[in-house]
């Protein structure tokens, strides 16, 4: 296991790699003067664009500038902004309001998304079944942002119930309806997946031989059908992971929630590469390291799979 | 994702094949004719709006601005004094132009980047496979955000039609990677099957090969991901045009008319409730029959 962990982590640097190269290329293909406005109305001194050039090797070609900076990002060290601000300190704010909002949302779906869709598989054609169905249509239809938008005019505006914008703290209480407002896609596709996982399984050889053997069915259902309906399960909600952190950049925009998709799509409108890079190559870690858990927890939920 | 490509194989010869019993099995769908209706009122929206309105969408006149809705101006009127009706009936014109053009390319794309990979093996699959890698690791609105910001900033004088042909680039751009996953499984799996071996000793070049003996199997399951893929290409175009990164004013599009009745929620709910309804009965539309297609074509399932 610890050697197929490994190779997977070997293969994924040519991944990191080419997908960081490409955000890279893009933010420094991106017209505009990093140094428009920067210094009021007036064009910038000399002596600072020297300065800057030095710091940020706004001079150098394209693969000089990315090879600099991917040596000090391996480093841990993720440079400045054009502000001078380390950008390690804006992603050490940023980063736990954007965890939370994706916890928040994983346990939505997770709960609420397997619950209703076992429920609804194991008894099929039922009145939560069809309850189950018309839902997640809906919620399979209604793009996020209008829920966002929804949420925050009814629930917000309306009724009162939750302030409109989150404040600079992002408490838990602050991010219990954004986190469920993003939860909103993977919970439908989630109890979609379990409702047929759990549908398929439950026509399985071996759990008619449970049956037959004379297992209450509750043991039946409990340890054989959920536990083998698992695996599907857990991949969807593992890479969701990794795109929680991106539906995240409408609906922080919305509630105006200052984690890392806001981070990172105010800094793409401002052309500043020094953050962009740095949080979009966090994404992409995420992102395989998500997919790289998730195919050790197969092992763990399913005996028969080994890796070698 | 090989195991409906092999059913499929021995179905695709058969004189009753694989597509024929899709199609019994989806006529006696109601949610496909629904579906299938609905979809029809939309096309003819984006193609023929003058049948549903005989107002000039750009037409504003500013003693009228956000009049609630009436008899004359069934959707009220926005900032402008503009006919929401009529430009609500004409942003479907960007949703579905965007949302069936993005799919055709990336189902083409990724469809015959996927067979050549699965065919050629060796170098050509490595440089398709892990570029296809490189583009999905990046996330799908951050990816399509950079994209959109570096070569639309460039043209900020454009017009509908460019503005469009970005957006369509983008989402092509981001997903072709998926359907070329799907369709080199498919492919790989029939490779070296022994029809194909035949085909290629009776001298059948590589595109009789690639075009007759393996598109075949392939096909199915590209024409299941890529009827799901035009609901959540809507959406997506929806999303970046609220985001101002997407379409933007000349184009008439839902997404721009959503975000900008934001700010006028409180007093004219109506600008941002017409827009979101057509919206989602769009892509509700195209979500039915993507699942109709998928429980037709999936032979797991029957």
């Amino acid at each position: 296991m610890g050697r197929y962990a490994l190779r997977r982590l070997l293969q994924a640097v040519p991944v990191v790699v080419g997908t960081t190269l490409l955000i890279y290329w893009m933010m420094w293909a991106l017209p505009g003067d990093p140094f428009a406005g920067r210094c009021g109305e007036r064009a910038c001194p000399q002596d600072y664009i020297e300065a800057m050039n030095a710091q940020f090797m706004l001079d150098q070609p394209l693969l000089v500038q990315y090879s600099a900076y991917m040596a000090n990002l391996v480093q841990f060290d993720f440079g400045v902004t054009y502000n001078m601000v380390p950008v390690s300190t804006l992603i050490a704010q940023a980063l736990p309001v954007t965890l939370r909002l994706a916890l928040i949302a994983l346990a939505v779906e997770a709960v609420v998304g397997i619950v209703a869709g076992v429920i609804a598989g194991l008894r099929r054609n039922g009145y939560f079944d069809t309850l189950v169905f018309v839902s997640t249509l809906v919620a399979l239809s209604v793009p996020i942002f209008v829920i966002a938008r929804f949420a925050q005019w009814g629930l917000g505006v309306n009724l009162g119930w939750i302030s409109p914008t989150v404040s600079n703290e992002a408490t838990w209480a602050e991010l219990l309806v954004p986190g469920a407002v993003i939860a909103t896609t993977t919970t439908a596709v989630l109890a979609r997946l379990a409702r047929t996982t759990i549908a398929e399984n439950l026509r399985a050889d071996y759990v008619r031989t449970a049956i037959a053997k004379g297992l209450p069915r509750s043991r039946v259902i409990g340890v054989h059908v959920l536990r083998n309906s698992l695996i599907p399960l857990i991949t969807l909600l593992g890479l969701d992971l990794g795109s929680l952190m991106v539906g995240a950049v409408v609906t922080e925009g919305i509630f105006n929630i200052n984690g890392l998709g806001g981070l990172v799509y105010n800094h793409i409108l401002r052309l500043d590469s020094t953050v962009v890079v740095p949080v979009a190559t966090l994404f992409v870690l995420i992102y395989i390291f998500a997919n790289l858990v998730v195919d050790l927890f197969y092992g763990v939920l399913d005996p028969r799979i080994r890796y070698e | 994702m090989s195991e409906p490509a092999s059913l499929t194989s021995s179905a695709g010869e058969a004189p009753r094949g694989l597509w024929d019993d899709a199609w019994d099995e989806l006529k006696r769908r109601p949610i496909f004719w629904i579906s299938a209706g609905l979809i029809l009122v939309f096309i003819l929206m984006a193609a023929f709006p003058q049948l549903f309105t005989r107002v000039d969408p750009r037409w504003a006149d500013l003693s009228l601005s956000m009049e609630p809705p009436s008899s004359e101006h069934w959707f009220g009127t926005d900032r402008q004094g503009r006919d929401v009706y009529a430009r609500t009936v004409y942003g479907a014109r960007a949703s579905i132009v965007v949302g069936l053009t993005a799919t055709v390319l990336t189902t083409v794309l990724g469809g015959l980047l996927g067979m050549i990979a699965a065919y050629r093996g060796g170098w050509v699959d490595i440089l398709i496979s892990r570029g296809g890698e490189i583009l999905l690791g990046l996330p799908f609105v951050l990816g399509a955000i950079i994209i959109l910001s570096t070569f639309a900033g460039a043209q900020s004088d454009a017009g509908p039609a460019t503005i469009m042909m970005l957006v369509i680039a983008t989402l092509t751009a981001l997903s072709w990677p998926m359907v070329a996953r799907i369709a080199r499984s498919a492919v790989y799996a029939v490779k070296s099957a022994d029809y194909v071996n035949a085909a290629r000793v009776l001298g059948a070049g590589p595109m009789r090969i690639l075009f007759r003996h393996l598109l075949p199997n392939a096909l199915a399951p590209i024409v299941v991901y890529g009827s799901l893929l035009i609901a959540t290409f809507v959406s997506a175009e929806a999303t970046l045009s609220f985001l101002g990164v997407g379409l933007r004013p000349p184009v008439i599009s839902w997404g721009v008319a959503i975000s900008e009745s934001g700010d006028f929620i409180r007093q004219a709910f109506y600008l941002t409730l017409f827009p979101t309804i057509f919206l989602c009965a769009t892509v509700l539309a195209f979500v039915l029959l993507g699942d109709a297609v998928r429980d037709a074509l999936d032979p797991k399932l029957r």
